[in-house]
């Protein structure tokens, strides 16, 4: 029913290169990501990991949000710390909680920010988010009060938001925690439409079944990164493994 | 009860936070502390009596020594040098926007919450800061008032922001605007 | 949350803290009624000389705190040197110093604990007109918690904002950082009551 492209692109098209290097990260005085090296360039990636293995730092990190404490990164050829225009160009961030990511207080105000950022005036910036709206079918959202829409339409309400932005790749952490069933059924549809890059960050592999490679990640480095059916059932193995042990009980410091 | 302990609570911690994210900008490049627009909120938002106590439990922790003014401030030495008038201001400049929200019921919210935060944020405070400048420094009155008056043009504009702010609270969470609550309870 | 005082042990973090603050208020309603340059400068000095006692990490932390008086003291001295009345103007500036100096010590030396119990000394007699000292505490409790809760919400609106920005937050953040304050309030509230709620306090 939605069509956001020409002909469907296979899913063995290249997506946006990813390169890491060494990265290291510190956070007051904690090892957060551990002399992490990786290179890829699908167009799906999965990131599976525990809570607190640096998944979500991951993500600050390829968008350019944070700096490393060392070691290199770069997407598509540039660094996203250090070049903040061409990341706000190129990559784009779902965060977990919509309410810590929606600020305006209507939908089309909200998706005509990132456009404004971009550089383009007031009538450009909303025929644009108008035709991103219309695109995903909700024209008639464009008057609706973000604090009024359910927690699946405003995670909605931000893939709009970021994908009117045209990145080439969108990093997802955690989208749909907290969802019910058919809620994110419905968002991975819209999610599959997209035509550029996907890294989708979850802990659930319900979630990651479609991904063409799995990154797994534990304890800030790489634990495995490969093909799905490889990666996934060596993850669930060990997962299955801890819940067997209480590590719940250690304190982090 | 529960309800007014909290709202209380939290609006301090609100007030607190404002002062530790990094500043803001308003429009045209001029970066301010938000913790101000904090102050003028309390009125809109808590109403008068809730607006005061916030800031005053707010103001009882900076005394007891934690560092919860902008940039990680406090101890009593802010209460006793040049700024000691404004905080002592705050609260009761809190109470006046709060009031004239609470009895001036007619007309936008907005143009009502913009005209109590020139009144009580601008008014009221700056009378109490320069007061207590006045006194630190051995100055006249209008002389102090003189080293003030480079701020007062920022501070409409947060008194702008901080309706346009309450007006957008007032559709947003409609039950959480106590300064217009009908009769609130105790 | 970490508090202000300094964890270099003084010999007036064992002082009650009650007799600091009231030294404190006595010493400095004191000094404005004294006109010398000269006794101000030999007072200043001697504040000074208490910063440096403990060592020279409390001397440094110390001034950090008194450094934000320096734009003040700038043009209180370069007004007074103006108008020729240079005296007058290192009086004001040294007290104003002095002033603060010593509040300031007052606050690195003094336990959160044992300004809390000066609190509870000075609201007691308020008792007796229906103030419950248990809400109070209760409330200090619940800005201490919830201050760094709504911080990182705060900077993850930030980042939110930076994701799609390059320019520094506007004003616009305070809409959802304050409705998410307000949210937070209303959970509060309601954990309280689920708690027994607060009508029902013992006093003590």
């Amino acid at each position: 029913m939605i069509n956001m492209n020409s002909p469907a692109e296979s899913s063995t098209t290249t997506g946006c290169a990813i390169r890491l290097d060494q990265v290291c990260l510190e956070i007051e005085g904690k090892q957060i990501i551990n002399q992490l090296s990786l290179q890829t360039n699908v167009r799906r990636l999965g990131v599976i990991g525990r809570n607190g293995s640096g998944k979500s730092t991951l993500s600050r990190l390829l968008s350019g949000l944070i700096d490393t404490t060392s070691g290199q990164l770069d997407i598509a050829g540039f660094d996203p710390f250090k070049d903040r225009r061409a990341a706000l160009r190129e990559v784009g961030l779902l965060f977990q909680n919509p309410e810590h990511q929606i600020i305006f207080p209507t939908v089309l105000e909200e998706v005509i920010f990132g456009l404004r950022q971009l550089g383009q005036d007031k009538t450009t910036a909303k025929h644009n988010a108008l035709e991103v709206l219309s695109t995903f079918g909700k024209e008639h959202w464009q008057d609706a009060h973000c604090s009024a829409l359910s927690q699946g339409q405003k995670h909605l309400v931000c893939l709009m938001s970021i994908v009117a932005m045209k990145p080439n790749l969108i990093i997802l952490d955690e989208p749909f925690a907290g969802l019910d069933i058919p809620t994110k059924r419905q968002l991975q549809r819209y999610l599959d439409t997209f035509s550029g890059s996907l890294i989708h960050i979850s802990h659930d592999p319900d979630d990651l079944q479609n991904y063409d490679q799995l990154l797994w990640l534990e304890a800030g480095q790489v634990e495995a990164l490969g093909q799905s059916d490889e990666v996934m059932p060596r993850y669930l193995a060990a997962m299955h493994k801890l819940g067997e042990s209480d590590d719940i009980s250690d304190l982090s410091n | 009860m529960e309800k007014n302990i909290a709202y209380i609570a939290l609006f301090a911690a609100l007030i607190a936070a404002l002062g530790l994210i990094p500043k803001i900008t308003l429009g045209f490049g001029v970066p301010i502390t938000a913790q101000s627009l904090g102050i003028m909120l309390c009125g809109t938002i808590l109403g008068a009596k809730r607006g005061a106590l916030a800031v005053l439990l707010l103001l009882l922790l900076v005394a007891i020594g934690l560092p919860l003014l902008a940039g990680g401030r406090g101890g009593l030495g802010l209460f006793f040098g040049v700024t000691g008038g404004f905080l002592i201001g705050w609260p009761i400049s809190a109470y006046v926007t709060g009031l004239i929200v609470e009895k001036w019921r007619s007309g936008s919210i907005t143009l009502v919450s913009v005209v109590a935060s020139i009144v009580g944020g601008i008014f009221v405070m700056y009378l109490f800061g320069i007061v207590g400048m006045a006194i630190v420094l051995e100055k006249t009155f209008l002389e102090s008032a003189a080293l003030m008056t480079a701020f007062i043009p920022g501070d409409i504009i947060k008194a702008i922001i901080a309706g346009l702010l309450t007006a957008a609270i007032a559709k947003a969470r409609p039950a959480s605007l106590l300064s217009r609550q009908a009769k609130a309870t105790s | 949350m970490i508090s202000l005082t300094s964890p270099i042990e003084t010999r007036a973090h064992r002082w009650p803290a009650g007799l600091k603050l009231g030294l404190l208020c006595l010493v400095t309603f004191g000094l404005f009624f004294v006109d010398s340059v000269l006794f101000h400068g030999v007072f200043l000095v001697f504040v000074v000389a208490l910063y440096a006692l403990p060592g020279m990490r409390f001397f440094k932390n110390g001034w950090k705190h008194l450094k934000i008086l320096w734009p003040f003291v700038f043009i209180v001295v370069a007004w007074h040197l103006f108008t020729d009345e240079l005296p007058l103007g290192l009086t004001v500036a040294f007290r104003m110093i002095s002033a603060v100096g010593l509040a300031n010590l007052v606050t690195m030396t003094t336990r959160l604990s044992d300004m809390i119990d000066v609190v509870h000394w000075l609201t007691r007699p308020l008792q007796r007109l229906g103030f419950n000292p248990r809400v109070l505490e209760l409330a200090i409790a619940l800005v201490i918690r919830m201050t760094p809760v709504l911080v990182s919400k705060g900077q993850s609106l930030t980042l939110a904002w930076r994701a799609r920005s390059n320019r520094r937050s506007g004003w616009r953040i305070i809409l959802p950082f304050t409705v998410l304050a307000l949210d937070d309030a209303d959970h509060v509230a309601e954990a309280l009551k689920a708690r027994g709620g607060l009508t029902n306090q013992e006093r003590k």
